[in-house]
């Protein structure tokens, strides 16, 4: 007989695997409920049967993960009990998206509903805590688009969310908090993300950059580019490691951006150089009439005057800037002019308070050396008084 | 117009005035220049009560108008960035004056009988001096002298039972607020006033009443060569010597006004975060510094207690010195170790904190 | 005879000089007293009250920047008749605003930012309103002030 041990031991290790997987099984759904409980769709009332329809728990593949969404997101009269103004075309759009045609296509290792949303946790967009809301956005994009092996087998590099968080968008959104700024969503759409075209990128920067679109479009430059096939702002700005732009991108010399093509020679090298002439002269201008004022300012003067003609300055200065993408030496030369202006009666006014902080120094040596005269003649008179008893 | 003067005299006690000054002599003797630091307190003190008027008339006590006021006063009003420069510097100088009387008067040992009524006045107003610039010290409103009556403020916390009531009754509520500016304004133009004037009345007329101390080293030299000790005639030689001093003293402050303007600095803001290197004014440091210093516990109380204790009875002892020292050569040596260890303490710990802020 | 002479031109001419010299001190603090006590031409700090121009050449629907202390403040009227005034500094970059009459809104240059007659911000980047100032019009005089 095999030993009543063995039986044992056997009978054992199959109640062991049973009570284990039992027990796992147990956590996982504990999990899921717990997670539920924060979830958007709890709050509307829903329970877990409104998604696992068949009665099991188990994962469902993920091409059928984005349609089962869509069978309530995409109904308008289900969503309007909820929400009348919410959107229902996000499966549409997604059907469109890079993530939405690779899927179809049987490819699963692109980015589904649940990957950006979750599966049990779901948030609305602008709960902070939402792997959605705008400050968010970047890292669950970068979840796998900053992932080097998993591009790698797209072909695609995994730059742009390490580029992006170098930017200016990135600091004023993360930094300042400024929810205005771009986060990848903003270029690239979120349900339909997909790079966006040469051409059609600058539209979106000239949603908040309108009037440099505007310039640039009224400029030479447009036709250029578009022959040439050139987007817009990407040839100067870039396109996901937008930093702040300096003067010293103006120019023709080795670094300078207009360097990339042009050369020097001819008209339009003269009114590059004479554009960034112009440009260094106004910053240098007004930080030297600021430093003029702070000095005044902290002896106790007032120079209340000069500040706001240093505020018009900068205002020029800004303008200046944005008037460099008309590519032509007007309007731009007078913008800068009126800046050097400003700043020239910036600096006026500060050197006038110092000058009367002198004034006021001499007419203190005056009295002092009054005082003075006054304390050597009584020393005098004291001495030449006659001599105690 | 020489009928003025028999009007005057039939009306006022002005030739028993002019007689009684006539008679009075000073005396004059090696160390008889320390008389005249009672009198440029008084001179500091009596420009002060001027500028202070004349600021009075342009500033504006609550916290949201405090600041714009004083900056309207430096810059828009005539010669206002002058009254404000010598306001600043003569508190100064009279803290600095304030002190020279009284160390000159205890090393003088001048306190002794029948002085002493005298000398414990002159300590109050020291005090009420001092009161005088803590108080004002705040009413800029500015970023510095809001965090530094925060942490003066802060250490009468220390006091044992009374010090919560005491931080409540400076700050007028929990914390320093526009409550505080006004009523430290209070204080500072119209109760430490009130004070001063009477104490310097009583404390002038017992100085005329006593006439000025002679050293006890001067008296026993002048008892051993069998000399009496020189006088001058008040009139004109102390009174003029006195007016040169005065006039020296107004030298010094156009001086300091014209070189060193007094600042402006940024406003207050109460809910940043205190900048680094706040500090009191010099004449408070030696007492920050101490405070500094002292270890968490000594034999398991508070240190700061201790040293806020000691201070106290330093204050005390200052206070009832005439009453403690005798007039014997001894206790005499004991007064001019204890005044010399009070100075050197104070000025080490001023020099020791001047020196650790040093950037 | 002549010494004592001589003392007595002395101890005049040293009086004399005392007196001169006294004078001159005299006079230096009397000067800047006098001057102190009589009012400046702007009696009120302009950081708290400042005048904005006359009423009358505010037209409705129109709006023009001023000083207010060192920073600039916005007068406008609105297309309704209210002149209201606000601080001219937008509140996302701090670029001056401007009034758009064709927009009937403030609108800041910089980042295309927009705000209401009453200074919320409604669109583009602006994170809030632009700060409010009391209004007071006395004989065609606008005056703004900060709101105590």
């Amino acid at each position: 007989m095999i030993c009543g041990r063995a039986r044992t031991m056997a009978v054992l290790c199959v109640a062991l695997v049973l009570v284990a997987s039992h027990v796992h099984a147990q956590t996982a759904g504990d999990a899921a409920r717990a997670e539920f409980r924060d979830d958007v769709h709890a709050a509307a009332g829903l329970t877990c049967p409104a998604c696992h329809t068949d009665g099991g728990y188990a994962a469902r593949p993920r091409t059928a993960i984005a349609p089962l969404c869509a069978t309530c997101h995409s109904d308008a009269a289900f969503m309007r009990r909820f929400d009348p103004q919410v959107r229902v075309d996000q499966f549409l759009q997604y059907q469109t998206s890079t993530h939405g045609r690779r899927m179809a296509s049987g490819e699963t290792r692109v980015a589904t509903c649940t990957d950006c949303h979750g599966a049990h946790g779901v948030r609305r967009v602008r709960d902070p805590r939402s792997p959605v809301a705008p400050l968010n956005v970047a890292a669950t994009c970068g979840r796998c688009h900053a992932d080097a092996s998993r591009m790698r087998a797209f072909g695609r590099e995994p730059a742009p969310p390490h580029d992006w968080s170098a930017s200016v968008h990135a600091a004023a959104l993360l930094k300042r908090g400024d929810t205005s700024a771009p986060t990848c969503v903003a270029c690239h759409g979120s349900h339909g993300a997909t790079p966006p075209g040469v051409t059609s990128v600058a539209n979106v920067c000239a949603q908040c950059h309108l009037r440099e679109a505007e310039l640039f479009r009224a400029s030479p430059k447009k036709d250029i580019f578009d022959a040439i096939g050139q987007a817009e702002c990407l040839v100067c700005h870039g396109n996901h490691r937008i930093e702040a732009p300096g003067d010293a991108w103006v120019g023709v010399e080795a670094g300078a951006v207009c360097e990339q093509c042009h050369d020097g020679t001819g008209d339009s090298g003269t009114i590059i150089r004479r554009m960034r002439t112009q440009l260094d002269e106004l910053s240098g201008a007004a930080s030297a009439a600021d430093a003029v004022l702070t000095r005044a300012e902290h002896a106790g003067m007032l120079v209340d005057d000069g500040r706001l003609a240093l505020r018009d300055a900068r205002e020029q200065q800004v303008q200046s800037r944005v008037l460099v993408h008309a590519f032509a030496a007007e309007p731009f030369s007078t913008a800068a002019t009126r800046g050097l202006t400003s700043v020239r009666s910036a600096r006026d006014a500060g050197e006038a308070a110092l000058r009367e902080l002198q004034v006021r120094r001499r007419g203190l040596a005056v009295a002092t050396l009054l005082i003075l005269a006054f304390l050597v003649t009584l020393g005098m008179k004291i001495r030449r008084l006659p001599p105690s008893a | 117009m020489p009928r003025l003067r028999p009007w005057l005299e039939e009306r006022l006690p002005l030739s028993d005035l002019i007689q009684t000054l006539r008679r009075k002599t000073v005396p004059h003797h090696r160390y008889s220049l320390w008389y005249y630091f009672g009198g440029t307190t008084l001179f500091l003190f009596g420009i002060q009560v001027g500028t202070g008027a004349l600021l009075l008339l342009y500033y504006r006590p609550s916290a949201a108008e405090a600041y714009e006021s004083v900056q309207f006063i430096v810059t828009r009003v005539p010669f206002g960035w002058l009254v404000r420069s010598i306001h600043a510097w003569a508190a100064n100088l009279m803290v600095a004056s304030a002190f020279a009387h009284l160390f000159s008067v205890l090393f003088l040992h001048a306190y002794r009988r029948p002085r002493e009524l005298t000398w414990v006045s002159g300590v109050i107003l020291l005090l009420l001096t001092l009161a005088f610039g803590f108080t004002g010290y705040l009413l800029p409103w500015n970023e510095v002298s809001f965090f530094a009556t925060r942490v003066g403020t802060d250490i009468a916390a220390t006091v044992p039972l009374i010090g919560h009531g005491l931080v409540r009754f400076m700050r007028g509520g929990n914390d320093v607020t526009g409550a505080t500016l006004t009523r430290l304004f209070g204080f500072h133009v119209a109760i430490l006033p009130a004070l001063a004037t009477a104490l310097v009345a009583l404390h002038l007329l017992l100085v005329q009443r006593h006439g000025m101390s002679v050293p006890p080293s001067v008296e026993r030299r002048a008892a051993e060569n069998g000399q009496t000790i020189r006088a001058i005639p008040f009139l004109p030689h102390f009174l003029l010597r006195d007016l040169f001093a005065w006039t020296a003293v107004l030298a010094l402050l156009a001086g300091l006004s014209t070189f060193y303007p007094w600042e402006l600095g940024a406003k207050a803001d109460p809910f940043a975060a205190a900048p680094a290197g706040i500090r009191p004014e010099w004449y408070f440091l030696w007492a920050f510094e101490t405070l500094k210093h002292v270890p968490a516990t000594i034999a398991g109380v508070s240190g700061e207690l201790i040293a806020v204790g000691a201070m106290g009875l330093g204050a005390l002892a200052a206070l009832g010195l005439p009453f403690l020292a005798r007039d014997t050569p001894r206790a005499r040596r004991v007064v001019l170790w204890a005044g010399l260890g009070a100075l050197g303490f104070m000025g080490a710990m001023t020099g020791l904190a001047l020196a650790g802020g040093m950037p | 005879m002549a010494h004592v002479e001589d003392q007595g031109g002395r101890r005049r001419l040293l009086n004399w000089l005392l007196g001169i010299w006294g004078g001159g001190v005299v006079g230096s603090i009397c000067y800047p007293v006098v001057r102190y006590l009589s009012p400046p031409d702007i009696p009120e700090a302009a950081t708290l009250s400042v005048g904005a121009g006359s009423a009358r050449s505010l037209a409705p629907n129109s709006g023009r920047v001023v000083p207010f202390g060192s920073r600039p403040a916005i007068v406008i009227r609105t297309p309704a008749g209210d002149v209201r005034a606000f601080s001219a500094t937008c509140t996302h970059l701090d670029c001056t605003v401007q009034y758009r009459p064709d927009l009937q809104r403030i609108w800041c240059a910089c980042h295309n930012g927009q705000y209401d007659l009453n200074g919320r911000n409604v669109a583009g980047p602006p994170p809030r309103p632009l700060d409010e100032y009391d209004v007071n019009v006395k004989d065609d005089e606008i005056a703004i002030a900060r709101r105590s």
